[in-house]
């Protein structure tokens, strides 16, 4: 299987992955103020996938919700064997230009 | 009844255990907050939530807030839950000439961070948040690692092995552990928590490296890293 990264940052592609379309927009909605688009999402995703996915789901959409707010907080950078491995994603996704890069470029 | 005997959806063990203990210990005194200052900190991020439209009101709060945080405590709070990706290094510099501690900061960015997660959690399987519990008396215990030193982070780490010491091997092991896990370091017992709350709502540690190791019931790896990757980019965290 190979998985379309581009997806994660623009969810209009085609990630790769089964039921990638109603995990996108599930991990959107539930951290937005939309309660009605969460609801349907939730929804789409059961029936995509399964119940337990969706349990599965908001387990790492919180806990990533967690790493974010631990991560900016605490201004860590991105450890240097990790920002060796990964030059090409980060360009192309652009995440270089996210804010909380400066973490990590100010250390380089 | 169990914490999450209302959802609908099937909901593991583990991380229900863990979501209800650690609930109840945001009510006990940690390392620098007592139980009152520890609540009115998760109780702040729910409301700045609330007040965003992030969260939704929940039916049963908990007690009313007993105690009123300073202003500095209240504007990191507000910064992590609403706009994360706004935090940078003058907001850490702001805390602290607003009379928060590099200690207490970090006590409570594990809070708004772990409380986050538990309630990103209860708004995705769709019940409501859960309420908060009592405060109970005691003091913080004031205890700060003797090993931690100002590295590439914010406030102080506990560097790695060897140069950490003992201290860093009685929280890290043996091997080496990147910055997400030694962020929370300069409060032992809260990065204790934050890798406690990992281990069940994403994968286990160990197993991180395993790319085909599936966690959670109805989710392949693939699948799994689609939520966390995209949370993230939403999120504009560079890690």
């Amino acid at each position: 299987m190979t998985i379309n990264l581009r997806a994660l940052v623009d969810p209009t592609q085609d990630s790769g992955v089964p039921g990638g379309a109603a995990l996108l927009e599930f991990s959107e909605a539930v951290i937005g103020p939309d309660r009605e688009r969460l609801d349907a999402a939730r929804d789409v995703l059961a029936l995509t996938l399964s119940p337990a996915a969706v349990s599965g789901a908001a387990a790492i959409a919180g806990n990533f919700s967690k790493n974010d707010r631990i991560a900016n907080g605490c201004g860590i950078p991105v450890d240097s064997i990790v920002m060796n491995i990964t030059e090409d994603i980060r360009a192309e996704l652009g995440l270089n230009d996210f804010r909380s890069a400066v973490n990590t470029f100010k250390h380089m | 009844m169990a914490l999450y005997d209302d959802s609908v959806y099937p909901v593991r063990e583990d991380l229900e255990a863990v979501h209800e203990r650690q609930l109840a210990q945001f009510g006990v005194a940690g390392v620098w907050g007592s139980g009152a200052q520890r609540l009115a900190v998760a109780r702040e991020t729910r409301d700045a939530g609330i007040d965003a439209g992030i969260y939704e009101v929940p039916d049963d709060p908990g007690p009313p807030n007993a105690n009123d945080l300073p202003n500095a405590a209240k504007k990191v709070i507000q910064k992590l839950t609403v706009a994360p990706k706004d935090f940078l290094e003058d907001s850490y510099d702001e805390a602290l000439a607003g009379g928060l501690s590099d200690a207490e900061f970090v006590e409570m960015v594990g809070i708004v961070a772990r409380i986050t997660a538990i309630d990103v959690f209860s708004r995705g399987i769709g019940v409501p948040l859960r309420p908060l519990p009592e405060a109970q008396p005691g003091l913080p215990s004031r205890e700060r690692p003797q090993a931690a030193v100002q590295e590439q982070a914010f406030p102080p780490t506990i560097p790695n092995p060897p140069e950490g010491g003992r201290e860093a091997e009685e929280l890290y092991g043996k091997q080496p552990k990147p910055y997400i896990v030694r962020g929370l370091s300069l409060v032992p017992d809260e990065l204790r928590m934050h890798v406690e709350q990992e281990q069940v709502q994403y994968l286990p540690m160990g197993k991180i490296l395993q790319p085909h190791y599936q966690h959670h019931d109805g989710l392949s790896r693939a699948q799994a890293e689609i939520v966390a990757g995209r949370v993230s980019a939403l999120n504009e965290c560079f890690f």
